[in-house]
Formats: C-alpha cells, structure tokens, sequence
C-alpha cells in the first residue's frame, strides 16, 4: 500500500478546518485506501491552533508566517521527510471534497503521470463552483503563458488541489516558489519534462475564510505571474530522468 | 569647481569615513562593507583635493557642470547600492525561510515523542 499525505496548509481557517479533518476522517473509515493529513498552521492569528490541538488534528505549527508558499513547501519536506509515496496539496476551506482525491492520484498509482492538477475546467459539463468570470480571464490569461514557455496546455493553472509523486516531492523539498506557487511550479515541472494529467474535480465554493488571492490584487498578482512564467522559458532546467 | 564646494566635499569625505569607524568599532558592520565606505570616502578626498580630475572627467564624459556629474554618479552608484542590497534582502528571506520550516517540524516532532512518552 502506498502512503499517501494530505497537505492542508492553513491561516485563519477556524470555520472550516475542523469540518475538513472530520469528512476526510469518515472517508478513511470506509475506505480502503487511507490518507494521512498534515495540516501547516501558518501563523494563525484566530482559534485554529487551538482547534487543531483540541481535537488531535496532526499539525505543525509554523513558528512565525510564511505565506502560501513556505507553509505548503513545510509540508512536502514533511512528506519527505517521512518517506510519502505521494503528497497531495488539500484546501482546509471546504473548496475541496475528499471523494475526489482517488482521482488525483490514481495516474501517479498507475504510473502515467508524474503529477496531476484537479481541474474545474477540464470537464465543461460538469457543475460546481468555476470562480468568478474575471478569475476566469486570469486564469485563461496564465494559461497561454504556460503555454508559450512550455508548448503544453494546461486549463485550471491556478488550482491548488493537485497531487505530485515521490520524485517532485524531493523537488519541491529543494526549492518552492514563496508566492504565486500553483502557475509558478506547473511551469517549472513541466520544463522539467515531469509528466501531468489534469483531471476534472468539482469544487465547492468556499464556506468562510479569505481567498489568498484578493481582487484589488489581482492585476499586480496577474504581472507577477507572467514576468515568472517569461523567466522560466528562458531559464534552464536539468530534465527529470525516468527509467 | 569652487573652493567652497572642494571643503563641502572634504567634510563629506571624512563624515563618512568617521560614520563606516565607528560603525566598524561598535560591530555592527562587517570589515568588508566598512572597506567599501573607506573606498567611497577616499575617492571623494581625492577629488576634491585635485578637482582637475573631475573637471577633465566631466568634460570628456559631456557634462556642462561638475556638479551634475557628481549627482548624477552619485545616484548610479546608489541605484547599484539598492540592486545590491535587494538581492541580498532576498538570500536573507530564504534563510529565514528555511529555519522557520525546519524549526517547526523539529517542534512537531518533539511533541510527537512527547505524546508517545506519556
């Protein structure tokens, strides 16, 4: 059996993460498959390390905040760190559903990818939360970025549910992207030749809490993105080798 | 170049020699900098002690006045200053960075055991 880690990094999720723990608690007791969680407390200011602590949810405390970035690359150096087969990124703010997650990593199971994005847009028929229609323009806008610097198409370049095998779990352990981490490392991985498989997933839209992404920071956010997917292209990259 | 502008220039230079001094004294700069403040306060002494130097300089350089070719030099040699300290500002979050991960994980392994212990 492959282990198999959630990351949840959390800020400010008192709402929402014990809901999150308890539903992928139930999945694990009817499931065959059991996934392990580690949620990343990046400096909370509200209740959430005392919710994690009440209720034994395993965590780590980060001791100062970090951002996005720092807080999810914490737990793929755990998930090294303890030998993970495969990481699995996992929002804490009710956006994700636990059902889905065999989805994800079944092409890293069957080897025919090396990582896989949980996508809204792959599926056009599906229902569920699609984010608003600017994000949407965001979202297309990065795509063709990573398009240009990587002759690849990738829909939902924004998501954060997505799962990575063993190989760019020790990448990711290497070095992580602080800020815009999602669009930033799809690029950089795909550079590297790492195979991806996008899969359709339906996302809920988000209970309480603050997006990390804010509107009124969205065009500096959007600027940012592609001046660092430009770099990538022209950086270079040594290609993954596969046996 | 006026000889009140030469004495302007020589205060300059030993301000900043006396300033990168006592810094260096107190340790709260690395002799390295501190070398780089000598430099800067000494090529401002010499200037100012052979202003022809600087005349000749802004001449071939096409400055109308010396005085606009020491602000402008000035202001190159601060934006570069800036460029300098960016990057190093940005190796510095990386360290931190990297502590604060390491440190919380060796925190929660430790309550692990803890747990355990009990």
């Amino acid at each position: 059996m492959k282990k198999i880690l959630l990351v949840i990094p959390a800020y400010n999720e008192e709402d929402n993460i014990l809901n999150t723990y308890n539903f992928i608690k139930e999945y694990n007791k009817k499931s065959k498959q059991k996934y392990d969680v580690i949620v990343i407390n990046d400096g909370s200011k509200d209740n959430t390390k005392k919710i994690l602590e009440d209720n034994n949810i395993p965590h780590i405390n980060l001791v100062h905040n970090l951002g996005i970035g720092g807080a999810v690359q914490t737990g793929y150096k755990y998930a090294y760190y303890n030998d993970y087969d495969i990481a699995v990124q996992f929002d804490g703010d009710g956006q994700h559903d636990v059902n889905y997650v065999e989805n994800i990593i079944n092409p890293i199971l069957e080897d025919k990818a090396d990582f896989v994005i949980g996508s809204r847009f792959i599926d056009k028929e599906k229902e569920g939360f699609k984010s608003s229609a600017s994000r949407r323009v965001g979202i297309k806008i990065i795509s063709s970025f990573i398009k240009f610097a990587t002759r690849k198409k990738v829909f939902d370049t924004t998501s954060g549910f997505r799962a990575v095998n063993k190989d760019i779990i020790y990448d990711f352990y290497l070095s992580y992207p602080s800020e815009y981490p999602e669009p930033i490392t799809t690029s950089e991985l795909l550079r590297k030749n790492y195979r991806l498989k996008e899969v359709s997933v339906m996302m809920k839209e988000r209970v309480g809490g603050v997006s990390s992404i804010r509107a009124w920071k969205n065009v500096y956010y959007m600027l940012n993105v592609c001046l660092a997917i430009i770099m990538i292209k022209f950086r270079r990259y040594k290609k993954c080798q596969r046996i | 170049m006026s000889k009140n502008l030469i004495i302007t220039l020589i205060f300059a230079s030993l301000f900043i020699f006396i300033l990168a001094s006592r810094y260096l004294r107190k340790g709260r700069i690395p002799e390295k900098y501190a070398l780089l403040w000598y430099l800067f306060a000494f090529i401002i002494l010499i200037v100012s002690l052979f202003p022809n130097i600087l005349s000749f300089l802004a001449r071939t350089l096409g400055f109308q006045l010396v005085s606009n070719m020491i602000i402008v030099l000035l202001i190159g040699i601060l934006f570069l200053l800036v460029m300098a300290l960016t990057i190093m500002i940005a190796g510095q979050k990386k360290k931190t960075t990297l502590l604060i991960q390491e440190v919380s994980i060796l925190k929660n392994e430790i309550n692990n055991l803890k747990e355990k212990e009990k």
